[in-house]
């Protein structure tokens, strides 16, 4: 894990002084609420529906202990004893009061964290996979090389007022867990035929309300110039990214407006030109930020346990995930419990958790983009005590990558830009599976579910999204089929015409049981709908239903 | 400094260049693209780039591009809807003056422009960068190693205390089994030196005994005890056994985390860490940085036999506990007599563990090489 040295302490007081002073400001009418609100968003400060909301950064989902213990205390201290773990591998607050918010940042900074730039038509956090470091399937960890662009995209001085908002995924494993096709820009660590490393670099992903699938751009930049293309990308992007509408300013558009080659070719310019200069790598800081990321050796090796109660295997088959090193796994804590809220957890289970992380996992958690927690490095041999302790705070539901591992939006209960409401659908999608024994026999299956056309929910990437809509003061919910996250990303298909939320539980599980009588072998949803076709299950959604 | 200038007082000066031979002033827009403006700024020795909307940064990139691809060096002024808040950035894009919309503010702009002293990326301005920075202070680092290698440890800590790191140094001590000879040396140059003493609430009665005897003798005057919280240790230890149960985390209950709470008010700590107790400790250069701070390891290439001589040269007390095979003292809980050929054998004896963590960043972090 990247430890602050005494320059990157020194930015974070910095910026937290400003702020403080921003507030302030704001309050005595030197900056008008039209001036303040960016400047607040891009310290993580929304006004929601009900309340300020506080988004806390967690670069590319990392913690360590005493920083989950910290999320835990100010859950309690500030807001109403729980946070809500996001997509984007953030935490966020939904009652903190304004004038509490540069206190927060205080607690934060003395456990090396921060909320800057977790809003805002800045460079957001990175995106990185959950398991880096650990992965069986990875060939790189990209988390040094998240905190090499953390590092650089923060206070950037020319880009910190772009035309949108800005993401970047980086993934180092064979499978796509950081979703490299569905951001601004994805990165993906390769190796060339020489044998070297470097990064394949996908622009123009996003979901939101025009979907598109990130484009290759560049098949090879080696290591000491991904600053230099970065900055050639967004420079590309600030000078020629629309301003004129909003929905029409991620870079995703630019990139469909100019094509992908006259795209690649502006920013090949650009990177010629800076190419060389101060922002190649010195090959000293890169070594100096790897040092901080090493995966644990250990000495006695364990063989994952086989025997123990029933439930705990059960956990095992659905949870754990093989690591690099022998003796060693990586467990998803699950935030989806039957009927549950996706993503939240309680200030005593993040406390749990923060035990956990210290007692048996090497002073590691990870937050997941579906909204998860992993313990990337737990021995073999005391798996069953971290499901025994997770069992006892609730967090031992066995359910990760199921159909009820439900990824939702914050949705009409908080978000004043959703059309419906996300959570009590989700909750209530969740329950029905289970009670129907659908969510074990369906297997791998994601759904995901979206308060409005902005997609937070990620509902396009999912194999059953769901996409929460106004119709005429009404709230209707359409189905997407065949979305995919990852390595052979998709976005799903529109399928009829809207549901009310009662029904929308039952067309689910009527969409599983249609994949699995018509399923060959062990065929997975995803693989079943491509085959045949969202509309071969039209019938299943809009069977029972009054016309 | 960015010049703030109303506009009469940008013509008063203008108009001196221009009487002086000078040249124009040239108003862009920020929505202007660099290469559509090469002709207009030809022999201009003034631009202006106004600034629509505060939100729209555009003119940042005209600004970095005017700096960097037309090679432009006059005066770059930002004008128009601009606020105090982007001071830093106008300034690092390459602005060297403002004219905003809003006139009232120059406090406000004075006080953002101050407001960072460090920055990420390189820049128009040619301030250092973060990583600039680091290289520098590795640099200073090694040369720090190469000087102090020269030094007996009493010359090294002359300047540690009294020059490097003055009034911002202390000595972190265990009150253990070779602790006096760091102590001594430092009482030597400076007896007001802060010590830091971690009470673990696990201490042998022989090191509190021994604590007060040394700082007695040596005549240390600011001697600091720091102690776990009791609020923490009811949390996390309420039957007082975690020792047992996670030596690792009692660790960081009872030495770590109380230590750095204090760390912030030090930018280097003094150390007895020693080479030859072998482990990690094998490649201990006498400077290192550990997150960000400083470690000064002045007795690192002591051998046994030269710590033995010291004792016996300036007859100073030994720890009660050494006469019983104790080589190296922690906590009771986990200390035990060492074996002849390993001083640190008899700490956590049994477990893969030998250091506490006090001087590591994390378990999983290799620490940063230093020479």
């Amino acid at each position: 894990m990247y430890r602050y040295d005494e320059f990157d302490a020194r930015l974070v007081r910095e910026r937290i002084a400003e702020f403080r002073d921003q507030v302030e400001r704001r309050i005595d009418g030197r900056l008008t609420e039209d001036q303040f609100k960016p400047l607040r968003l891009m310290n993580g400060v929304y006004l929601q529906l009900h309340a300020y909301m506080l988004r806390v950064a967690i670069p590319y989902g990392a913690l360590r202990a005493e920083q989950m213990r910290m999320l835990a205390t100010i859950s309690e201290k500030y807001d109403r004893g729980y946070g809500h773990f996001t997509t984007r591998q953030n935490i966020q607050y939904n009652w903190p009061s304004l004038v509490d918010i540069p206190d927060i940042l205080e607690e934060l900074a003395a456990v090396e964290m921060h909320a800057i730039q977790t809003s805002g038509n800045c460079i957001r956090n990175v995106t990185a996979d959950p398991f880096a470091g650990a992965a069986a399937d990875e060939l790189e960890d990209s988390r040094p090389w998240a905190e090499i662009i953390r590092q650089w995209s923060t206070l950037h001085p020319e880009f910190t007022f772009l035309p949108r908002k800005f993401k970047i995924a980086i993934n180092g494993a064979a499978e796509d867990r950081a979703g490299i096709r569905v951001h601004d820009i994805g990165l993906q660590i390769v190796e060339n035929e020489a044998g070297a490393r470097g990064f394949e670099v996908w622009v123009g992903g996003g979901q939101g309300r025009t979907p598109r699938l990130a484009r290759l751009v560049k098949d090879f930049v080696e290591p000491r110039d991904l600053l230099s293309y970065l900055t050639a990308i967004l420079r590309v992007y600030n000078q020629h990214g629309r301003r004129d509408n909003l929905y029409k300013a991620r870079i995703k558009i630019l990139v469909d407006a100019l094509g992908v080659e006259a795209f690649a070719g502006e920013v090949e310019e650009e990177w010629s030109y800076i190419r060389e200069g101060e922002l190649r790598l010195p090959e000293s800081e890169i070594l100096r930020i790897r040092s901080f990321f090493s995966s644990p050796s250990i000495t006695d090796v364990s063989p994952v346990p086989e025997a123990g109660p029933a439930a705990f295997r059960h956990w095992l088959k659905h949870n754990r995930r093989d690591h690099q090193t022998a003796g060693l796994s990586s467990v998803v804590i699950s935030l989806k419990p039957i009927g549950g809220t996706p993503g939240d957890a309680t200030a005593g289970q993040m406390q749990v958790v923060a035990d956990l992380t210290e007692r048996y996992g090497f002073d590691e958690v990870r937050v997941t983009p579906d909204q998860n927690l992993v313990l990337p490095h737990v021995r073999n041999e005391d798996l069953f005590a971290v499901w025994t302790a997770l069992v006892d705070a609730k967090l031992a539901t066995a359910n990760a990558g199921l159909a009820t591992d439900i990824v939702a939006c914050p949705g009409l209960d908080y978000c004043n830009l959703a059309n419906a409401r996300s959570i009590p659908v989700s909750q209530a999608i969740s329950s029905t599976l289970e009670a129907e024994g659908l969510s074990e026999a369906a297997g791998e299956v994601t759904i995901k579910i979206s308060g409005c056309i902005n997609a937070c929910g990620h509902h396009h990437v999912a194999a059953i999204g769901v996409l929460g809509v106004d119709k005429r003061g009404e709230e209707f919910y359409q189905i997407t089929l065949g979305g995919a996250f990852g390595a052979d990303a998709s976005i799903g298909e529109i399928v009829g015409k809207g549901l009310a939320a009662e029904d929308v539980p039952g067309a689910i599980a009527r969409i599983l049981k249609s994949y699995l009588a018509q399923r060959q072998g062990d065929e997975r949803l995803i693989d079943t709908l491509r085959r045949l076709g969202s509309d071969a299950f039209k019938e299943a959604i809009y069977a029972d239903l009054a016309a | 400094m960015l010049t703030s200038q109303l506009d009469h007082q940008t013509r008063t000066l203008t108009d001196a260049q221009l009487a002086a031979g000078g040249g124009d002033i040239v108003t862009l827009n920020g929505a202007d693209y660099w290469r559509d403006v090469q002709d207009r700024i030809e022999g201009a020795i003034q631009v202006d780039i106004e600034f629509d909307s505060f939100k729209d940064g555009r003119g940042f990139t005209l600004a970095n591009q005017l700096r960097q691809r037309l090679g432009y060096a006059g005066r770059l002024r930002a004008t128009g809807d601009i606020i105090p808040d982007q001071a830093g950035f106008l300034k690092r894009v390459g602005f060297d003056a403002i004219a905003p919309n809003r006139g009232d503010l120059a406090a406000d702009w004075a006080k953002a422009e101050a407001q960072f002293s460090l920055a990420y990326q390189p820049a128009n301005d040619r301030s250092a960068t973060i990583v600039s920075l680091r290289e520098r202070a590795g640099a200073d680092l090694t040369q720090l190693n190469a000087k102090y290698r020269e030094q007996d440890a009493l010359e090294v800590l002359r300047d540690a205390i009294e020059n490097t790191w003055k009034g911002r140094i202390a000595i972190l001590s265990s009150f253990g089994a070779e602790a006096a000879i760091g102590l001594h040396l430092v009482s030597r140059v400076a007896p007001d030196t802060p010590v830091l003493f971690l009470d673990t609430g696990r201490l042998f009665a022989q090191t509190e005994q021994y604590q007060r005897e040394l700082t007695d003798r040596l005549g240390l005057t600011n001697v600091r005890v720091i102690r776990p919280s009791e609020i923490e240790i009811s949390a996390e230890d309420a039957d007082g056994k975690l020792w047992s149960r996670n030596a690792d985390a009692c660790c960081d209950l009872r030495k770590v985390r109380p230590l750095e709470g204090v760390l912030g008010e030090y930018d280097a700590l003094i150390t007895g860490r020693k080479r030859f107790h072998g482990g990690d400790r094998l490649s201990l250069p006498l400077v290192e940085r550990i997150n960000g701070r400083i470690r000064v390891n002045p007795l690192s290439n002591w051998s046994a036999e030269e710590i033995n001589a010291y004792f016996k040269r300036y007859d100073l007390p030994r720890h009660p506990l050494t006469e019983m095979g104790y080589a190296s003292i922690g906590c009771w809980t986990c200390t035990a007599p060492a074996s002849d050929d390993d001083v640190r054998s008899g700490r956590w004896s049994g477990q893969d563990k030998s250091e506490c963590g006090i001087h590591r960043p994390s378990p999983l972090e290799a620490p940063v090489a230093a020479e």
